[in-house]
């Protein structure tokens, strides 16, 4: 029998206290949102609901079209991370392989854009959405966010690390710059990749302030957006709420819950390269 | 392929110290005959790997042209020379197999998944790697990874072969081993071979031909026996062989060379000036001892063992110099004894230049 000190029984008492605090407000969510409205404001709280119900899905799906607002949330997020993606690929390669003039200077510049605040860019580009008729489509969700210089950076950086006998080894070979990117390098920086996706994704399935201001109908809300709106549907019916949030939470947390170890690994990588 | 370079000469963009351009290359004209092995050797920075470069096409040149048979392919990119090369950390794709590594340069050529297999397979027995197929080039050793990188090179049929130092990586004795591989893979698949070393025994040792350099200047190309029993000049000769050429210092006379410190002359007869100062360079095998009267004086110092091999240290006036001697022979510290030089293997170069008068 393997021995347990006390050391490693107080580090999981205390993981287990931070894990839970961590993942209460979701749990309180799931149970309230199964619950009626009457039990929902009883006093002591349940634990569990006494008549688990559907209902307020069910509510929910009636009241907002939260299919639709999942249906945009999608097409967006994939537009918008594959979008990115390919940009940054295409971006970083250009930056680190290939040589030409003013090439370090026009990286530094473009870094330097980092420190804008995204706050002051948001007026220009709602002018720049309007302006080109795109107010209220999903288009205007979509164009602000199909590249990022912070991603590129990243990426560019891991590419410098590739020994430079990779590539010549193979244009040697008889790749050409677009041969040896998709042959040689994504599939390296594959860790790398999978990391930047996610983030992306994630940041664009949560974005919100930038879909209230550009959509205005329905139909071209997205579940964030969405969730907003029914918190006036619903009123003070709090259960109904928790249904709309867990509608709106649980396809994220499936999607860490599959890829959570690229995300724990990509990001601890690229911390350590700083 | 036959390889011929004309006047090739490649200046770079940084400066040395004293503000000149730095020139690589500088006017190299050779011919490498078809299926030959042929080392490019120097000391470092001497631009050998910035000759092999240019042959791949990698580096751009500055000027002078490079033919493949007659085809003139100096402004060719890599992909279109039709070349192979091995770099001196291999470069193997750290994320593809053995097989698809050897496999990569038949699928850029789009060429039909079986037959591309089946070529890699070919290769791979013919490099002793056909045990390791399916492994990751981080499962296997130096060596190994080594034979992966030849394979690789060879699969497309290169018309040139190119191997950028391709034994510095490895342990003494497995360079041993792979310089002979290279050398039997070299002659099974008959390919034209270009290799860089900065080691005279490495290229003596497997090479055909011999281009050695020094500071981008061709100093000698001649086949490989040639380049020892006939050096250009003072820097081939220091450069070649084991133990380093014996150098003395002296004057040119009527009568033969007189070395520094000594009036005793070592009869030697070449066109040069009289009183001319000069440095007479003796191969170790090529300098005989004896305790008759026949010879020059020289005071002994010491003794030691290369191997099987002894060598015997002696002065002459000022000079210090090394031959063989027997196993046997009885050392005694101080001894005055006479030397002789053979006419094989001792040469004759001016002290300054280090041109070669005899």
């Amino acid at each position: 029998m393997k021995k347990i000190s006390a050391g490693r029984i107080i580090t999981y008492v205390l993981l287990a206290i931070g894990g839970f605090i961590m993942v209460f407000p979701f749990i309180w969510m799931l149970i309230s949102s199964l619950k009626t409205w009457a039990e929902c404001g009883s006093m002591p709280p349940t634990w569990w609901p006494h008549n688990p119900t559907l209902e307020n899905y069910i509510y929910a799906f009636k009241t907002a079209p939260f299919l639709k607002y999942f249906r945009n949330s999608v097409i967006v997020t994939i537009v918008c991370t594959a979008a990115t993606m390919f940009n940054t690929i295409l971006c970083a390669f250009t930056f680190s392989r290939l040589k030409f003039p003013g090439r370090d200077i026009i990286f530094s510049l473009m870094v330097s854009l980092m420190m804008i605040p995204y706050e002051m860019l948001i007026i220009t580009n709602y002018t720049t959405i309007v302006k080109m008729g795109l107010y209220d489509t999903l288009v205007a969700l979509i164009i602000p966010f199909t590249s990022s210089i912070f991603y590129t950076y990243i990426l560019r950086n891991f590419f410098l690390s590739i020994p430079d006998s990779l590539y010549y080894s193979a244009r040697v070979d008889g790749a050409s710059d677009w041969q040896y990117l998709w042959e040689v390098m994504v599939p390296i920086a594959k860790p790398s990749l999978v990391t930047i996706g996610l983030l992306d994704a994630l940041a664009c399935w949560n974005s919100f302030m930038w879909s209230i201001l550009v959509v205005g109908s329905v139909d071209n809300r997205t579940l964030p957006f969405g969730l907003f709106a029914f918190t006036d549907q619903a009123g003070v019916r709090f259960e109904r709420l928790m249904a709309g949030s867990s509608i709106v939470v649980i396809p994220v947390i499936i999607l860490f819950l599959f890829c959570r170890k690229q995300i724990v690994t990509g990001v601890s990588k690229g911390g350590m390269k700083g | 392929m036959k390889v011929t370079i004309k006047n090739l000469t490649k200046k770079f963009a940084s400066r040395d110290k004293n503000g000149e351009p730095v020139i690589a290359v500088n006017n190299l004209t050779a011919e490498f005959e078809s299926g030959k092995l042929i080392a490019l050797l120097g000391p470092s920075g001497c631009g050998k790997s910035t000759m092999l470069n240019m042959l791949s096409g990698i580096l751009p040149v500055t000027s002078g042209k490079i033919y493949f048979d007659d085809t003139d392919v100096t402004d060719l990119t890599p992909d279109k020379r039709e070349v192979g090369l091995v770099f001196q950390n291999y470069a193997l794709y750290p994320h593809m197999t053995v097989l698809q590594n050897i496999c990569f340069p038949l699928k850029i050529k789009k060429v039909p998944k079986d037959e591309r297999i089946a070529r890699a397979k070919k290769i791979a027995r013919m490099v002793h790697i056909d045990e390791y197929l399916n492994r990751l080039p981080k499962e296997l050793s130096g060596g190994q990874q080594q034979r992966v990188a030849i394979a690789r090179a060879l699969v497309k049929n290169p018309k040139l072969l190119l191997l950028d130092e391709p034994l510095s990586n490895l342990d003494a004795k497995l360079r041993l081993e792979m310089r002979e591989e290279i050398r039997r893979i070299q002659r099974e698949s008959g390919v034209t071979t270009v290799f860089v070393t900065h080691d005279q025994e490495e290229a003596t040792s497997i090479s055909d031909y011999i281009v050695l350099m020094k500071l981008g200047v061709m100093q000698q190309f001649s086949a490989t026996r040639d380049i020892y029993n006939n050096p250009a000049n003072l820097f081939v000769a220091d450069f070649i062989g084991n133990p380093t050429i014996n150098q003395l210092h002296g004057e040119y006379t009527s009568s033969g060379f007189k070395p520094d410190g000594t009036d005793e002359i070592i009869p030697i007869k070449a066109d040069v000036a009289e009183g001319t100062r000069t440095i007479l360079a003796a191969r170790a095998e090529s300098v005989t001892f004896n305790k008759g009267e026949n010879g020059i004086s020289a005071k002994v110092n010491d003794m030691y063992s290369s191997g099987k091999d002894w060598l015997l240290n002696i002065d002459i006036g000022n000079n210090n110099l090394r031959g063989y001697c027997d196993a046997d022979y009885e050392l005694i510290p101080e001894e005055i004894i006479k030397v002789q030089f053979k006419d094989k293997g001792v040469f004759l170069f001016d002290e300054k230049s280090g041109e070669r008068y005899c």
